[in-house]
């Protein structure tokens, strides 16, 4: 299964508006469309991962991630914040780009780990930062994605 | 959502961290590898949030918690499919349609876990 196919358009915001760390992961998890009691245990979450080491991977890039049980399936949502946010990030360079990832801490098809992988290793491409900096429309990053077919 | 469930799956998930940090399974490998997380540092870390939430439950949940926890890897866990996903028998669909379904703290009848239904 291709990374593509993880995506959906709806959990796509090329503007965030969020101008702390805080913001942003509230808003990218906005962006999943769970109840209001399950955002707030997930932001917590994913607070607690962010204490444990910055998932700012570097060229401007972060991938907030942890299992919840409030998701019933595995979810991803992508976020870019144009002028970027110091989310102290590996290369304490400003993160533009964020990939969230959650999953249940049971998945029957096991998913969470490769679909990780995938984007670290999309995220790893010479091209990538500047080509999501580039992007106009939602569709232009499920495109990106595809094109990159991993 | 009851808050004393809130509190519950926080702790399964933070236990769930701590596992995989603990183990060094292939989670805990790409968190140590990619993401430059101090294994140690952070098993100390999540120890004292487990801890702390721990001590906001109120006794008789806590006991509860602990007296499943000593026996199974999971003590909450989630309904998917009317079926208990800790023991994967089915739970009553009086407990799983109910629009406040998470508004109590319910336990499966089989294997006593605490459910959370989802979806």
């Amino acid at each position: 299964m291709e990374l593509r196919e993880f995506f959906h358009r709806d959990a796509v915001n090329l503007e965030l508006e969020g101008e702390s760390k805080d913001d942003v992961l509230k808003e990218m998890i906005g962006l999943l469309g769970l109840d209001e009691k399950s955002e707030s245990i997930l932001f917590k979450m994913l607070k607690r991962r962010e204490n444990l080491g910055s998932t700012g991977i570097g060229r401007g890039i972060a991938i907030p991630h942890c299992r919840s049980l409030v998701v019933n399936r595995l979810r991803v949502a992508f976020g870019r914040k144009s002028k970027g946010l110091d989310f102290n990030a590996i290369d304490s360079s400003p993160v533009h780009y964020f990939f969230l990832i959650v999953a249940p801490p049971l998945e029957v098809s096991n998913q969470y780990l490769p679909v990780l992988g995938k984007i670290a290793q999309f995220a790893k491409e010479p091209d990538v930062p500047a080509r999501l900096q580039s992007l106009a429309t939602p569709e232009e990053f499920l495109g990106l994605l595809e094109e990159k077919a991993l | 959502m009851h808050p004393q469930l809130e509190i519950l799956l926080q702790i399964q998930d933070l236990k769930s961290q701590r596992r995989h940090l603990t183990e060094l399974d292939d989670e805990g490998e790409v968190e140590v590898q990619e993401f430059h997380v101090v294994a140690d540092d952070a098993i100390n870390v999540l120890d004292q949030r487990i801890t702390e939430m721990l001590g906001q439950l109120e006794t008789a949940i806590r006991n509860r918690y602990e007296r499943i926890a000593a026996g199974r890897a999971r003590p909450v866990v989630p309904v998917i499919n009317g079926l208990c996903y800790g023991c994967f028998v089915a739970i009553p669909t009086a407990v799983t349609g109910d629009v406040h379904r998470n508004d109590e703290i319910r336990h499966c009848d089989h294997c006593g876990r605490f459910l959370y239904v989802t979806g």
